[in-house]
């Protein structure tokens, strides 16, 4: 009864109920087949980690992943490294994200320092950063300091292509109009470029979540002593694959949280943006 | 300050220096526009109309000759002179009332007085109940209503207006023409109006300026009787020698565009 109400709830004729119902039927059936889809693939794991058609050596199971998880649980050491993971990894994307955009605004200050930096930002973008790792470490240290280092690094410049991209996209009219109140240079950047630059300032917000969780467990990987990444790499040594299932599922869920908590920002922001 | 002549130009040419070798935009143009008075520039594409308001608005300096506004050279953009692009500009993240604003804001000139006077301009328009509503609420019609009044609150002397009814449907043009032409006369204000269409010309201006391209020059000058320009431009529209003028002004287009 409750679901029927729900289905053409806020409907203002027959025809526009029958118009909702149908588009949350469809709703409905695409939501049960993901959950019939994860169900389904979880038990073909565990029947086939029982009768032997996987090595749960190497695959592990469900049921002990699960075990995990409530060993971990109870002894607290799964929020403890979980929780230093993703200090390090907001903390890494907000860095990113801050300085690839001031880089951004840095350079579009001078046209002449643009593209004098050109070739190096390209040739900066297409480096593959992780191999900075040895530099932070031995700049840095053994600590936080050098796994956050190095997610910022990989954020940091595809952040500041990406935005001084969208300064230069904006509609060159937009600065005639100010100009003809004689605005200056930074005027016209802070009363129009930045603002019209929001949207895809947060597009590479998105962008960003993930590269800063690669940026994190590589560099927890090189140096780090607790973390998720570092329980990947400790279950890997020790030969407990379980661990390193475990590891991935949550830093899969934690990095999911995170992606929709930028969705949810975006959407707020842009509420009253439609041209 | 008082200057009987709001607007004038001696010898003004602009060239645009490229790899590929020096363009004249316009040369050698000579014009004058007393205070308070209405003048429409036409001509085919290409002829630096454009190019003439952004000089006069001092987005640029010319190459060669002088430009005075009420008998001041321009040495940059002043607050004497507004500006009107062919579309609004609105920008889409602000509302109606900020939207009205970011002129006073740039030049520094947000006060309570100030915004007052821009609200009552937006009241005068009839568009105050959109005062919190966006841009893209909003019609073309009453966004570039809107456009108006963001260019009326820093209170210029002079308004340029590019095109600024280009973008619209017919029936909204003809009613913005009468409100921008009411508007500019009650307030007593001096207008140079780029455009294309020559009806729009022979019914808004005081004195048409024919231009031909390849360097813009001005060719023709035809004055238009106060008979058709002291009537609002949708009634001057009716009167027996407004097809005399279109006429003229067709012709003079005609044969530069044929050269």
């Amino acid at each position: 009864m409750k679901i029927a109400d729900w289905l053409t709830k806020g409907a203002q004729s027959e025809e526009h109920g029958r118009y909702l119902k149908a588009l949350r039927l469809e709703q409905l059936k695409v939501l049960a087949t993901q959950i019939v889809l994860l169900v389904f693939l979880l038990i073909a794991w565990e029947v086939s980690a029982r009768y032997g058609i996987v090595d749960t050596f190497i695959f592990s199971q469900p049921t002990r992943v699960w075990q995990l998880i409530l060993e971990r649980a109870a002894d607290g050491s799964i929020y403890h490294h979980t929780w230093i993971t993703l200090v390090e990894t907001i903390i890494g994307f907000c860095l990113g994200t801050l300085f690839g955009t001031l880089l951004a605004i840095l350079i579009w200050a001078s046209p002449f320092f643009a593209r004098v930096l050109d070739p190096y930002l390209v040739v900066l973008n297409s480096m593959p950063k992780v191999a900075l790792g040895p530099f932070f470490i031995v700049t840095l240290g053994t600590g936080h300091l050098s796994i956050i280092a190095m997610a910022v690094a990989i954020a940091l410049i595809i952040t500041t292509i990406v935005v001084y991209g969208s300064f230069q996209e904006v509609d060159p009219n937009y600065l005639k109009l100010t100009q003809t109140w004689g605005a200056t240079r930074w005027q016209s950047f802070r009363k129009v470029v930045l603002p019209a630059s929001v949207p895809s300032i947060i597009s590479t917000l998105k962008v960003n979540v993930g590269l800063s969780w690669v940026g994190v467990i590589v560099g927890e990987f090189l140096v780090a002593k607790a973390g998720l990444g570092y329980l990947i790499i400790y279950g890997f040594q020790v030969f407990n694959l379980t661990l390193v299932m475990t590891s991935l599922l949550i830093i899969s869920l934690a990095a999911t949280v995170m992606y929709q908590a930028v969705a949810f920002l975006e959407k707020k922001l842009m509420q009253n943006r439609r041209i | 300050m008082t200057h009987a002549l709001a607007i004038e130009l001696k010898d003004v040419s602009k060239k645009y220096i490229t790899k590929t070798g020096i363009n004249y935009a316009v040369d050698n143009v000579n014009l004058t526009v007393e205070a308070g008075a209405f003048i429409s520039l036409v001509g085919p594409s290409g002829c630096g109309k454009t190019t003439l308001l952004s000089l006069i608005a001092g987005l640029f300096p010319p190459s060669g000759g002088e430009i005075r506004i009420f008998g001041q050279k321009v040495e940059g953009p002043t607050s004497q002179v507004g500006y009107m692009l062919q579309q609004d500009y609105l920008l889409p993240w602000r509302n109606i009332y900020q939207n009205i604003l970011l002129g006073l804001e740039i030049t520094h000139t947000l006060n309570r007085e100030t915004e007052e006077h821009a609200l009552y301009l937006l009241e005068e328009m009839g568009l105050i109940d959109y005062r919190l509503h966006y841009p893209h609420q909003l019609s073309g019609g009453m966004r570039q209503r809107v456009a108006l009044v963001r260019t009326l609150a820093t209170e210029p002397d002079i308004l340029l207006l590019d095109e600024p009814f280009s973008a619209l449907d017919y029936q909204t043009k003809l009613r913005l023409e009468d409100l921008v032409s009411s508007t500019l006369k009650k307030h007593a204000k001096t207008a140079v109006l780029v455009t294309h269409d020559l009806s729009e010309a022979v019914a808004m201006s005081d004195r048409v300026y024919v231009f031909s391209r390849n360097p813009g020059r001005i060719n023709t000058v035809i004055e238009i009787p106060p008979v058709i320009s002291e009537k609002t431009p949708l009634a001057s529209r009716n009167i027996p020698e407004f097809q005399t003028y279109f006429q003229r002004l067709w012709e003079e287009l005609d044969v530069y565009e044929d050269r």
